[in-house]
């Protein structure tokens, strides 16, 4: 493959950044996006919250401890989602290639751009200035030749930073990094990696493909081509939907099954809406229970058929449910999700079904 | 207790109901034969608890008494033997069972009778006659149609309606579907009812190839069937059969006139050639030819033919899946076949130019998308 370039943009601390940029008393206070109940969970920290040690996902009660001045801010994603489609209005200038992963973060392949700038770099600037001028917040970019890189490379000079990994860097750059800042490898493979005496990029590129393989399965091919920075993954534009769902953390745990019933009631409500109205029909359900010590369970159902009425969909989800009982503990969580979708929209070489 | 059987008549009749018996059932009972002699009949029961079978055997020996016998070791015996007459010996105490043939014994380890499950009788059915090769012909016309989805269980049997007229069978998967109606099967009052997939074809494996008369009766749960010394009693799917009058098209310009060897044979060629995954094949239809074709991309290989046909509409092109319509021409008997067309993204219908005269079949497939249609 002839070398890409490819620009991994990430807006910084993009929520608490919003609020604090509409809200000029938060401006340089320590700021948490999200519900400060006792069961509330952090979306996004500012800055300054997190030199305490605030983190996204982390549970509102576990951030008041580490910082007791916290401020939490609801969060207004309508705002957030004006915001993110002007700059993606700003990539749409240089290239049609943009993978959004999220609302504040995107890949950019400009291997061939709209502009006909040579340097990844200098597009990578123009962007993050343009950034600056239309919404006022700030970004961090990361170019590189293939995705895994760029990502890294906009972590490494966060916030307001700019990082390049150049092609003859990039094997070097994964050997000197410790495991853990791996994007995919998360907090128990990590552990896991050490106790087999893998601490960094170099020493997971001694290990063979055969042993990664043994030890993690499917992923071990991965860890074993980004070990040597390979990754051929495309930026790909139309990342279509693979599934719909809808989950709640519940005021206080749920006990027994005519209690989750309710509480799912209202998720296979918004998962249903969304079929309806995008006419998008699934064929996978699986339901999502998260016990109070934070053990999760998942189960999933496959028909044959796309489910087309609520009344199945609604029917396997507590099927699901019913066969995890009795739980051993209390639940937190619910979640339902739709996935195996099939659009509406025939594609070459579907198979067309009758509309049971 | 104790009777004498001549070998191969045991053996001819315990096959004919073998196909019930689970080699891991739910409950171990189920393994076993259950035996129960009374007036020199012995009657042996096979149950997997959804469908049982019974059949009876005139035998020798006035005793009264009942056993439950391990089916696979009694069947392994008397294949083992040459016809002989040979007796049981059954201890309903120990429940142990001997066999003596001409030279020699053989021991069983039999189980106590009271736990075989009972068998559902009928109660105040809903009766019907057939003749066994009009249910048997009905069943092999709809049976490979059926799901093998068991979220949907409804679709996984053959829904069956039977009318003051006529009977109507219908299977489906959802991708293709069969109608199957005859005129010589009636009932005073109607009656609908899903019957599951393996009944049927329990059914259909132990139907004779003569015709003989046989009745059916029907209760809200069970579907009772009887012929020669045979019985076969089956839970029936408790569901709501999918609204199929409503899936099939009514108004389909375009037909397509084949003999259906022809497109069969071609069919079988062209499929070689088409993608492992989705066997499309496309159907490019103008008056008087049919061009079939397919191509595998990963592979580079491509096949087309033409075949003589008779078409009346605009032409058109169509992409099926090979194997259905495979199933569904070598389903067939007849010798001509129309197809029923509209739009590439609707449904074809095939019937029968030739139908038999209490006979009416019509068959559903759903297209596969081509890419010259959006």
């Amino acid at each position: 493959m002839p070398n890409r370039k490819i620009i991994h943009i990430d807006m910084d601390a993009f929520f608490a950044s919003v609020e604090q940029r509409d809200h000029p008393e938060l401006r340089g206070k320590p700021v948490a996006v999200g519900g400060g109940g006792d069961r509330g969970v952090v979306a996004a920290a500012s800055y300054e919250a997190r030199k305490y040690g605030v983190r996204s996902a982390m549970a509102s009660r576990t951030a008041k401890q580490k910082c007791p001045h916290l401020i939490f801010v609801k969060s207004r994603f309508d705002v957030y989602k004006q915001v993110s489609a002007q700059i993606r209005a700003i990539f749409a200038e240089y290239t049609p290639l943009i993978e959004p992963l999220s609302l504040d973060e995107a890949y950019l392949d400009v291997t061939e751009n709209l502009k006909g700038m040579k340097s990844a770099t200098l597009i990578a600037n123009e962007i993050r200035q343009r950034i600056r001028q239309t919404t006022r917040l700030t970004a961090s970019a990361g170019v590189s030749y293939n995705k895994f890189l760029a990502k890294l490379a906009s972590d490494h000079r966060k916030p307001d930073g700019i990082f390049v990994i150049k092609p003859e860097e990039g094997e070097a750059f994964v050997a000197q990094l410790a495991i853990e800042r791996f994007h995919g490898i998360g907090r128990v493979t990590a552990q896991k990696m050490h106790s087999l005496g893998i601490q960094s990029g170099a020493d997971l590129r001694q290990r063979t493909e055969d042993f990664l393989r043994q030890n993690f399965g499917k992923s071990g091919g991965y860890y074993y081509r980004i070990a040597r920075a390979q990754d051929d993954r495309p930026v790909e534009p139309d990342r279509i939907r693979k599934s719909v769902g809808s989950e709640n953390t519940f005021a206080h745990d749920l006990d027994t099954l005519a209690e989750m019933q309710s509480g799912l009631i209202p998720l296979i409500e918004d998962v249903w809406q969304w079929v309806e109205r995008t006419r998008v029909y699934g064929r996978t359900v699986t339901v999502k229970i998260k016990l109070n010590d934070f053990q999760t369970l998942t189960r999933s159902r496959s028909s044959f058929l796309p489910i087309r009425e609520r009344k199945f969909f609604e029917n396997l989800a507590f099927e699901l449910l019913e066969e995890n009982f009795p739980l051993p503990l209390p639940v937190r969580l619910l979640g339902v999700s739709l996935s195996n979708l099939e659009d509406s929209q025939p594609f070459e070489g579907k198979q067309l079904t009758l509309n049971f | 207790m104790k009777f004498v059987v001549s070998s191969s008549v045991l053996l001819k009749q315990l096959s004919a109901i073998n196909g019930v018996v689970s080699t891991n059932p739910i409950v171990p009972i189920l393994e076993n034969f259950l035996f129960n002699l009374e007036n020199n009949t012995l009657t042996v029961t096979a149950s997997d608890l959804q469908t049982v079978m019974i059949t009876e055997i005139e035998v020798e020996g006035g005793d009264k008494g009942a056993i439950a016998v391990p089916a696979k070791l009694l069947l392994d015996t008397l294949r083992g033997l040459p016809e002989q007459p040979i007796t049981f010996n059954v201890d309903e105490e120990t429940f142990g069972t001997e066999i003596v043939s001409d030279n020699g014994r053989y021991k069983l380890s039999g189980e106590n009778p009271i736990d075989f499950p009972k068998t559902p009788s009928v109660n105040r059915g809903q009766s019907v006659d057939f003749s066994s090769t009009a249910l048997g012909t009905a069943i092999a016309n709809t049976i490979f149609a059926t799901s093998t989805d068991d979220l949907r269980p409804a679709m996984t049997g053959v829904f069956v309606q039977i009318g003051t007229e006529n009977a109507t069978f219908v299977a489906t998967d959802g991708h293709r579907l069969v109608r199957y109606r005859r005129t010589d099967i009636q009932s005073a009052a109607d009656t609908s009812m899903i019957i599951q997939r393996k009944a049927l074809n329990l059914l259909k494996s132990c139907l004779p190839a003569e015709d003989v008369p046989l009745k059916a009766e029907f209760t809200a749960s069970n579907a009772f069937f009887s012929f020669n010394n045979i019985r076969m009693i089956c839970r029936l799917i408790d569901e709501r059969f999918p609204d199929y009058e409503n899936a099939l098209p009514t108004n389909n310009p375009n037909t397509l006139t084949i003999n259906r060897m022809e497109m069969l044979n071609s069919l079988r060629r062209i499929s070689i050639y088409s993608n492992r995954t989705t066997h499309q094949v496309r159907l490019k239809m103008e008056p008087g030819k049919l061009s079939i074709s397919a191509e595998d991309l990963d592979y580079s290989n491509e096949a087309n033919e033409k075949l003589m046909c008779e078409f009346n509409g605009d032409p058109m092109e169509i992409g099926f899946n090979a194997k259905f319509l495979i199933e569904i021409l070598s389903n067939l008997v007849c010798k001509n076949i129309t197809f029923e067309l509209s739009a590439p993204n609707r449904a074809g219908l095939i019937i029968p130019v030739e139908q038999e005269d209490n006979e009416d079949i019509l068959m559903l497939v759903m297209p596969v998308m081509l890419n010259t249609y959006a």
